[in-house]
């Protein structure tokens, strides 16, 4: 998502996820400190729509992964209708969304390991809920 | 009478793989507690045309990239965002 925006709205046309170990930009870039097996405390900025959907002002979320968005081109999470919406407690982005968009949230963690029959996870509910509409 | 709401969730992962599985059984709580929609596993080897044309009611970008085909992944995104058509990413 971050890459995408980065070459269609952003104007970075060589962005790349450095993953793939291609050349370009790296707007998807190796954690410092990987977030593999981890258990973060997210912040959700107020009046977004993560916010909203949680109605909490901080969730625990669970995350598996060792890339995100890079240091360097943190701005572009917060131009050209993208927000940011999560921020763990290094100030690190874990989720952003677009407002100019019915419903559109990419996450840095998987809120699928946080969920139940019982509890399921409020996002992944929005997002059906928003699907159906 | 209309058809049920296709969702669909765009991962390349193997279904075994823990991160898919805990994908699968994710999505069938929330539509079960919303009592309405279908998923539909898409791979990237199978994103054509008419998929990023016709993506369905909503895009689930699932976990575990790389994608064997990274840049169908971006036309569907590309897609979502451009149509209205709601989109997670995790």
């Amino acid at each position: 998502m971050l890459v995408e925006h980065a070459r269609n709205l952003m104007g970075i046309e060589n962005a790349v996820h450095a993953e793939y170990g291609l050349e370009g930009t790296a707007i998807v870039d190796a954690l410092a400190c990987s977030l593999v097996e981890t258990e973060i405390t997210v912040d959700l900025a107020p009046g977004s729509r993560l916010a909203g959907i949680h109605g909490e002002a901080s969730v625990v979320e669970r995350t598996n992964c060792n890339y995100g968005l890079n240091p360097e081109f943190a701005h572009i999470a917060d131009a050209k209708g993208l927000r940011v919406s999560a921020r763990d407690d290094t100030g690190e982005v874990r989720a952003i969304e677009r407002t100019d968009h019915p419903f559109f949230v990419g996450t840095l963690y998987q809120p699928q390991r946080t969920t139940s029959t019982r509890a399921p996870h409020p996002l992944l509910v929005a997002f059906v809920r928003a699907a159906i509409a | 009478m209309p058809g049920v709401p296709v969702i669909s969730l765009v991962m390349d992962l193997p279904d075994e793989a823990p991160a898919a599985a805990a994908t699968f059984e994710a999505m069938d709580h929330a539509i079960g507690a919303v009592g309405a929609g279908e998923l539909r596993l898409v791979r990237t080897t199978e994103i054509d045309a008419e998929l990023v044309a016709n993506p369905g009611a909503g895009v689930f970008i699932g976990p575990g990239s790389p994608y064997e085909f990274p840049d169908r992944a971006d036309d569907v995104i590309t897609s979502a965002r451009t149509r209205g058509i709601p989109l997670v990413g995790t």
